[in-house]
């Protein structure tokens, strides 16, 4: 490596060491800091993001970075492929997926951060350092998630996010519902955590590496195995990729609040707004599907795992939207709006749509924490109160939070030209035309499909109820009014929700035949990439086949037309139905279905019960069975004894006398038994 | 003569420590016990060894004297140290100063005796982690029973007795197997071995096994003495079915006293597993290896679950400990560098974890006078920084990457997954690895209810900060946990040196 | 004229055998240890008899240290039996039976 002058990449580890130093500064002397340890945060994450913006210049520059910063430890392999060692090490790689998500993360988590200033500092919040502190750690954690180059590092971070995500959410621990809902989060999360450490160590015990990229990388590995169709672990190789791949899958499905792990994120909001926002967005939640795409490569490998990961991904994103349309709570919606919109990515992704699945999880970065922080900005205003029905008419009172939490419902709910509309139809798109040829894909593009047309429902329906109509509470016509710290990150986030659809308009692109698919360009390495990483060797891997409807122009063209109509119609009905004056109660008229969609279709009781009805008192069963059973050994043994020697001791009388008897007959036994034994009355 | 300094200066303060008056006790045995914290430092900085103590290792710190003859047999005073050790022993005497603080709070009769006998069980503890001959180690071996029984019977909850006895006898009875065995080896070795040395008889062991002895063959014998010697190593452990004795002592035994015996005493057991079991007998470990796993993920999922069935803050780490010794059964069994060496960190990793929970247990219960997870609520209001580090124990007992924990877990695993020796061993591991999502199950629920939510106490003591001494013994325990954490080669690096004999040859 | 060894064993027996009884049936403390003396000397007796009878003076050396033994044990057996008696203002055998368990 080139001195620090002369090569950018020699500070990228200061973009994950800012906000850890921010996070021992803030813990240590928050206290006595200005704006309590909101400052360094503010500064460090600042930091980070020119970093990553230097980063994102120079791979745009063509250049990319991976480099072992650090080794953890190392040993003898034992692997089944015949690596004699392998080393443990934290690494950077930096390439165009990391160096895009490093700017998506640190930017999100600058404005969370200022936002937070008006959120949390003139709330008069106690504890704030402690806040600040845990933002820090989670960025950090974030931050070294996305640049880590192997597996195991990669796991290590992302259960600090994990941890990071259970202090904050339970941060108003003097409650009783936060520390519940950290708890579940965290515990969701660690099953399936559980799942992905049995695939790390599979994976590490398979191919003797854990790295993501180069010659050494597990990928490389793994497919060196599955052409020398090799037997690994008793399965042939391709098998125990799928098998391996799956149990990954299992830490994303937890992280990213995938089907059936989601029960955790509705839950989550007990934490403070701005943490939602950072969570949905930027970090806890996106890890997921950022680890997904990191190791694309590794599930293109498998069709099957990638045919799992896109139904899973098809009906998730339906499963939650149906949810969503009978919320009250304004963070209610936009959770289960969150849920939904990753099952979108995953359903991009496990179509072998790369581009389409980042592409979306970018946006939703921005539009997701605009809504969140549109949403703090709504609850400042009615002094904490997130119940729809006591909003309404916010509108005039409020326009900056009004026009920016509109762009983003537009990205979210997938109008055109903004941003959400171009993804999320690329996704659609490209489970089509893979769906034409497998059935499986072919359902969840219809899930996925029908979810866009709900998606329109509660998104228009958020905020209708919110912004439109007359003030249906006395703190509605009267809102507390907003900051500069609240406004700024809204109007940032804004502009980006309305602009960033535009860096890869693919049906524009076609229909032009204009080279204006910039993110593809980005990640199929027109600028610079590593090797092997890239979205046509990926796409090469990948064994779908794909048919069009006509030509792949008037698909795509009917594709987009669908997804839009679609979401038309969904916010058109929501219009119908909110945007009056005083609008009534409609999903109530659902019936059995109100009650099934208000109860999260009983996801959340057989869960609890699981926990709570059948592991507990399992628990307690062997808690019994250790007290009576295996202690009863224990403690008989002794009781036995004690018996035993009780009834012996009777013989002691204390009489001397019965001792020399006893002395006496036992001395004349003796010489019996000796004398029988030497032959004296042979 | 370092390890004889060691030893000796803990002896001696323990006398000094005897007889001075109760006031002073705790300042001077702290100050005492200084001396040996720094030794085994410096002798950590200064380690020159390399290999197996037991077998044809570079000892270090090595020293030997001839001490008695018993028949044929020779017994000469041996110490010395290796990789493996070393660790071991620095564990120990930091951990013995660091419960000497935590005992400043709660401890209030006896001062004298109590700090003596604390100083006596870290000059033995040393002496069991330093001693090379049978005979020298099993003195040592018994004499901390002696020690840790008072501790537990005299300053102890209202059923120490109870509790004193049960673990006096249970592991007594223990060592009884455990030595018959070991008897019956050396008789049965015949003409290879002439003294007691550990070494000798390792090397013998590896060399061709015992001739036999009362009829049976060699390797009936090798087996009958290593099933004996496991289960009497089996109890001290502990592993299910023989851990009953553990969660009593430990809700019975004063704070200091649970340090010392979930941070150390336990060690003991999986020490002397790794150095007789596993070192001198490799074709019965592959022999047994599948009943051994099968006892070790029993172990860890049962102890989990008992763990989560618990309301008394002591019963959950007590059976959390259970479960914890499970893992290092597991990698102990895989015979891999990474499972063994990683059993090996697991045991320093599990003692200053598990100190650092009976430290924080024992603050709250210094302030609260109750253990009860029933009993209290929003602990964190009244105490943020205890109950900071508590926390943060808590999530380095499930295994957070970046503490100690997690280092020693994903050895394991990693070295069992992939074991050539263990039949079934990916379903083993994975099956033990959900011991992860239990204990954080159980902990998460402990916390949950004691120190979140609105602040609440049924006894009605007053409650203030932790005090500076209490929280900066946690501090210095959480930064070794932080410290293995990140960089786990600190000594994992001489663990595998001294591993690598062990799993030597084609296994 | 010099006696046979055999009845000085007889003797010895018999003055053992008088012993014995009175330690099995006596309950005054002082009778029993009267009787424990009998014993002993029935001891030294034989001890003595065949010293003479293998013309070896070590056997008439240990009678001499039974001797000294035995003064010792009066000693210490007559201290035991007036505490017996202070304690129970009586010197019977079977009634200080409270230190057995």
């Amino acid at each position: 490596m080139a001195g620090l002058a002369t090569d950018p990449f020699g500070f990228a580890p200061a973009i994950a060491v800012f906000p850890l130093v921010a996070f021992v500064v803030a813990l240590l002397f928050g206290e006595h800091l200005p704006k309590k340890g909101a400052l360094p945060g503010i500064i460090a994450t600042a930091g980070s993001l020119a970093i990553s913006l230097v980063m994102f210049v120079a791979v745009g520059g063509g250049k990319t970075h991976h480099a072992t910063l650090y080794e953890w430890t190392n040993g003898a392999a034992q692997s089944a492929t015949g690596v004699e060692t392998i080393a443990f090490s934290f690494g950077i790689l930096i390439d165009p997926l990391s160096a895009l998500m490093l700017v998506i993360v640190s930017l999100v988590a600058l404005l969370v951060h200022v936002f937070s200033l008006g959120y949390m500092n003139a709330e008069g919040e106690t504890g704030l350092p402690r806040y600040y502190a845990e933002l820090g750690l989670f960025t950090f954690s974030m931050l070294a998630f996305v640049f880590a180059d192997n597996l195991l590092m990669a796991f290590m971070f992302f259960e600090l996010v994990g941890l990071c995500s259970y202090l904050l959410i339970g941060f108003w621990f003097r409650t009783k519902s936060a520390p519940s809902a950290a708890k579940k989060a965290f515990l969701v999360t660690r099953f399936g955590d559980y799942f992905f450490l049995i695939g790390v160590v599979a994976i590490a015990a398979t191919f003797g590496t854990v790295g993501f990229a180069g010659e050494e990388s597990f990928v490389t590995a793994a497919e060196t195995a599955i052409d020398n169709e090799a037997t690994l672990f008793g399965f042939d190789a391709q098998t125990w990729v799928t098998i391996t791949g799956l149990l990954v899958l299992g830490g994303v499905l937890g992280k990213s609040a995938q089907f059936p792990f989601h029960t955790w994120l509705p839950d989550a909001m007990e934490g403070p707004t701005t943490v939602s926002a950072l969570i949905h967005a930027a970090t806890m939640v996106a890890a997921g599907v950022y680890l997904v795409a990191r190791m694309f490569g590794y599930y293109a490998l498998s069709p099957t795992a990638l045919a799992i990961i896109a139904f899973v991904g098809g009906f998730t994103a339906l499963f939650a939207a149906t949810m969503g349309v009978v919320k009250d709570d304004v963070k209610q919606v936009l959770a289960y709006s969150t849920i939904s919109q990753y099952g979108y990515m995953m359903l991009g992704l496990g179509v072998g749509g790369y581009v389409a699945g980042v592409f979306h999880l970018m946006n939703h970065a921005f539009f997701k924490a605009l809504l969140f922080l549109g949403a703090g900005a709504v609850i400042i205003l009615m002094h904490h109160e997130q119940d729809m029905w006591e909003m309404g008419g916010l509108k005039d009172k409020a326009p900056v939070t009004y026009y920016t939490f509109l762009a983003g419902a537009l990205a979210l709910a997938g109008i055109v030209p903004f941003s959400g509309f171009w993804s999320k139809d690329e996704v659609l798109f490209d489970a089509l035309i893979v769906g034409l040829e497998q059935p499986v894909i072919l359902a969840a593009y219809a899930m996925g499909l029908i979810a866009v047309f709900f998606t329109g429902v509660y998104t228009f329906r958020m905020v209708f109820l919110t912004f439109h109509g007359e003030p249906r509470s006395e703190t509605a016509e009267d809102p507390h009014p907003v900051g500069w710290a609240v406004k700024a990150p809204l109007i940032v986030l804004g502009v980006l929700a309305a602009l960033t659809g535009l860096v890869n308009m693919a049906p524009v692109a076609h229909v032009l035949g204009v080279d204006i698919t910039f993110l593809e360009f980005w990640l199929d390495g027109e600028y610079g990439a590593v090797e092997g990483l890239t979205y046509h060797e990926y796409s090469e891997t990948v064994a779908f086949g794909e048919s069009y409807v006509g030509s792949e122009t008037v698909t795509m063209l009917l594709s987009a037309g669908l997804s839009l109509g679609l979401a038309l119609a969904g916010a058109f009905t929501a219009h119908t139905l909110y945007n009056v004056p005083e609008p009534d109660r409609h999903m109530t008229k659902l019936g059995g279905a109100y009650g099934l969609l208000r109860r999260n279709y009983y996801q959340d009781e057989y869960q609890v019960w699981l926990a709570e009805g059948l592991t507990l008192p399992l628990a307690r069963a062997a808690d019994r069975f250790d007290q009576t059973v295996i202690d009863g050994v224990v403690n008989g043994t002794s009781t036995i004894s004690l018996f035993g020697s009780d009834r012996l001791k009777r013989i002691q009388t204390g009489i001397v006398t019965n001792y020399a008897a006893l002395l006496v007959g036992g001395f004349i036994g003796l010489l019996l038994v000796l004398g029988y034994i030497g032959g004296w009355f042979a | 003569m370092m390890i004889e300094a060691l030893i000796a200066v803990a002896l001696l303060g323990a006398l000094v420590t005897f007889v001075a008056p109760n006031r002073i006790a705790g300042k001077l045995a702290f100050a005492i016990s200084l001396v040996p914290a720094a030794i085994s430092l410096w002798l950590f900085t200064a380690f020159d060894g390399s290999g197996n103590a037991l077998l044809d290792g570079e000892l270090a710190f090595e020293s030997q004297t001839a001490w008695l003859e018993i028949g044929d047999y020779s017994v000469s005073w041996f110490v010395g140290l290796d990789g493996i050790s070393l660790p071991l022993v620095v564990l120990t005497t930091i951990l013995c100063t660091l419960a000497i603080v935590s005992s400043w709070t709660p401890i209030d009769e006896r001062e004298s005796q109590f700090y003596g006998l604390v100083l006596f069980i870290e000059a033995n503890l040393i002496g069991v982690f330093a001693a090379l001959d049978f005979f020298v180690w099993f003195i040592f071996w018994e004499a901390v029973l002696i020690p840790m029984y008072l501790l537990i019977g005299i300053w102890g909850g209202p059923r120490r007795k109870y509790a004193a006895i049960k673990f006096f006898v249970y592991t007594n009875v223990a060592s009884l197997v455990m030595f018959g065995s070991f008897i019956a080896l050396v008789f049965g070795l015949g003409d290879s071995v002439t003294s007691f040395a550990l070494p000798e008889i390792a090397t013998a062991m590896v060399n061709g096994g015992p001739e036999g002895l009362f009829g049976l063959g060699g390797t009936a014998l090798a087996s009958v003495v290593f099933v004996g010697m496991f289960l009497g190593f089996a109890v001290k452990v502990p592993v299910v079915p023989f851990h009953t004795w553990l969660p009593d002592a430990h809700v019975e035994a004063p704070t200091p006293a649970s340090i010392l015996l979930a941070g150390v005493l336990l060690k003991m057991g999986t020490y002397a597993l790794l150095r007789f079991n596993f070192t001198m007998f490799p074709d019965q470990v592959e022999l047994y290896a599948v009943p051994i796993a099968a006892i070790a993920v029993i172990s860890v999922i049962y102890g989990a679950m008992l763990a989560l069935a618990q309301t008394d803050l002591k019963r959950i780490v007590a059976y959390s400990s259970v479960s914890s010794m499970g893992y290092v059964i597991l990698g102990l069994v895989a015979s891999t560098q990474f499972g063994v060496g990683g059993a090996t960190f697991q045991m320093i990793s599990h003692g200053l974890i598990s100190g650092l929970m009976f430290m924080a247990v024992g603050v709250i219960y210094n302030a609260t006078h109750t253990r009860m997870v029933t009993d209290m609520s929003g602990m964190a209001d009244r105490m943020p920084i205890a109950v900071g580090i508590l926390i943060a124990g808590a999530f380095g007992y499930m295994g957070l990457p970046l503490m100690s924990g997690f280092a020693a877990e994903y050895f394991i695993f990693f070295g069992s997954f992939g074991s050539e020796l263990l039949a079934y061993s990916a379903l083993f591991t994975s099956v033990a690895m959900f011991g992860i999502v239990i204990v954080a199950g159980y902990l998460l629920f402990a916390l949950q209810r004691t120190v979140f939510g609105p602040y609440s106490l049924e006894t009605d003591y007053d409650v203030g900060r932790a005090p500076v001494h209490d929280v900066a013994s946690m501090v210095v325990l959480l930064g070794l946990i932080i410290a293995l954490g990140v960089a786990p080669d600190l000594i994992f690096d001489m663990i595998t040196d001294a591993i690598d004999p062990i799993i030597g040859g084609e296994r | 004229m010099t006696v046979d060894v055999q009845y000085y064993v007889l003797l010895s027996m018999a003055v053992f055998c008088i012993g014995l009884f009175g330690v099995l049936t006596r309950r005054n403390a002082l009778l029993f240890l009267m009787s424990v003396e009998l014993m002993l000397n029935a001891a030294n007796i034989n001890l003595i008899a065949f010293s003479f009878y293998h013309g070896n003076l070590t056997g008439q050396l240990f009678a001499l240290f039974t001797m000294a033994l035995a003064a010792a044990e009066v000693a210490v057996g007559l201290g035991i039996i007036l505490v017996l008696y202070r304690n129970f203002r009586d010197v019977d055998v079977t009634v200080p039976t409270t230190m057995r368990w």
